[in-house]
Order: C-alpha cells, then sequence, then structure tokens
C-alpha cells in the first residue's frame, strides 16, 4: 500500500500519520507490527548560514508524483514493507514547517527502518524537485543535497 | 497510422528552476523534419536539441538530467514527434 501526496499548504505531519494508522488497521492482515517515521521540517538558516526567509520548492508536476509512487513501491517491494507514506511539501515554505513526512510500515523494525532510509535518500536524489533559498530577498538555486 | 512525410512533427521542451531562469523561457515547441525549413532529424536525440537550441554549456552538462515523457531516460534516447522532453537541473527534494 503506498499513499503519496504533495502539499501546497502547510500540512499537519502528525495528523497525516494518523490518517494513515487508521488505514492500517484495517489491513486485512490487520495493522503491521513496526512502523518506522521521518518529518523534515525547514531549517532557519541558509547553506551560507544566513537567516532563511522561506524555502521554495519547485517541481514538475506529473513525474514528480508518479516518481515518488514508483519509488515507494521498488522500496517496499525491495524490502518487504506492508505500507510506505509520502507527504511533501510544493511552493513557499517557511522555516519550521514539515517539508517531508515519510513513514513505512512493517512486520518488523528492520525493514521499517531501511525501507524508510533508502527511500528519504532516493527521493532527494531521483524525485524532481528543486529548492530555491530565500534570505534578504535574494532568491539561491540549491544544487545538492545537505549531508547525511 | 503512420505519419506522412507532409506531417509536422513537433516535441515540446521543458526546463526548470534555475536551468529556466538562466535561458529564459520554461518551454518551447522543437519542429522536427522533414519539413523544409527544419535542420532537425526526424529522431533527434536529447543532446541534439540541446546544441540546436543553444542551450549552454554546448556539450549537456554532467549535472542536467534528461526526462522524457516525464520518465529519466539518457541523452542519445532517440525522440519521437509528441515526445515531451524536459532538461532536469540538479535535484535537491526531501
Amino acid at each position: 500500500m503506498v499513499s503519496i501526496q504533495l502539499h501546497t499548504e502547510p500540512f499537519e505531519p502528525l495528523h497525516a500519520l494518523a490518517c494513515w494508522q487508521a488505514a492500517l488497521v484495517e489491513l486485512p492482515a490487520g495493522q503491521p507490527a513496526a512502523e518506522s517515521h521521518f518529518l523534515g521540517r525547514v531549517r532557519a538558516t541558509t547553506a551560507n548560514g544566513e537567516r532563511l526567509t522561506a524555502l521554495e520548492l519547485e517541481h514538475y508536476p506529473g513525474m514528480t508524483e508518479a516518481q515518488l509512487q514508483a519509488l515507494a513501491a521498488a522500496a517496499a517491494q525491495r524490502h518487504g514493507a506492508t505500507a510506505v507514506l509520502v507527504q511533501h511539501r510544493v511552493g513557499r515554505v517557511l522555516p519550521g514547517e514539515t517539508i517531508v513526512l515519510v513513514a513505512v510500515a512493517a512486520d518488523r523494525r528492520g525493514p521499517a527502518q531501511r525501507c524508510g532510509q533508502e527511500l528519504l535518500e532516493a527521493l532527494k536524489h531521483e524525485a524532481p524537485f528543486w529548492k530555491r533559498e530565500w534570505s534578504g530577498g535574494v532568491g539561491t538555486w540549491i544544487t545538492g543535497n545537505t549531508p547525511l | 497510422m503512420a505519419p506522412s512525410a507532409q506531417t509536422v512533427m513537433h516535441v515540446r521542451v521543458r526546463l526548470f528552476a534555475g536551468l529556466r531562469e538562466t535561458v529564459g523561457w520554461s518551454e518551447t515547441q522543437v519542429e522536427l523534419g522533414p519539413a523544409a525549413d527544419s535542420a532537425l532529424a526526424t529522431s533527434p536525440t536529447p543532446a541534439q536539441l540541446w546544441r540546436q537550441l543553444g542551450l549552454q554549456p554546448g556539450d549537456p552538462p554532467a549535472g542536467v538530467r534528461v526526462a522524457i515523457n516525464q520518465q529519466f531516460a539518457s541523452w542519445d534516447t532517440a525522440l519521437s514527434g509528441g515526445d515531451e522532453l524536459a532538461f532536469l537541473p540538479p535535484i535537491s527534494g526531501g
């Protein structure tokens, strides 16, 4: 079970998790025993250490959703995970707001954690998103990812 | 039905993020041969279109990736009329 959603407005990650978990209870085999969750927020500073006004997230409508779906399905299959949830912001995101939520449900903690980490790294490099940092009225496109 | 020699075939080319802003346009339609005024082959590659459109640097940069019909593809994939080609600058999601 793969669930993908892009948000153009702030979303409440714990509410999203609760909704997803309620759906897991309804699975024919019942709620999986293990879950891993990752929640990423926009940090308050730019890559150069200046105060960040906002982060702008551009995406490729259609391809981004399809890539997220494919990456999540592939990771779930590789690790034998039961369910995967990915929620991601697009547009203007403010410091402290949640930018990404990845959750994985599996029968055991190992697959849940490994699948979640692999999927997070995959979406950072293989899903078409582009970040622009805004600070002091100047926007700067980011051409890489922060270190793991 | 196969297109006739008179059919005008196009590829939709899209740019994103910093690449779009550097170049100054977000999308364009490229006419493929054998139209009389087209210098392009009937099945050009993304690398050929990159050069034909005058995108810089002249050789496709290592950090830019290609998507055809919203799927990652290689720079030497043969394009067909109706395809959507996107040049994707370095990705930074999550």
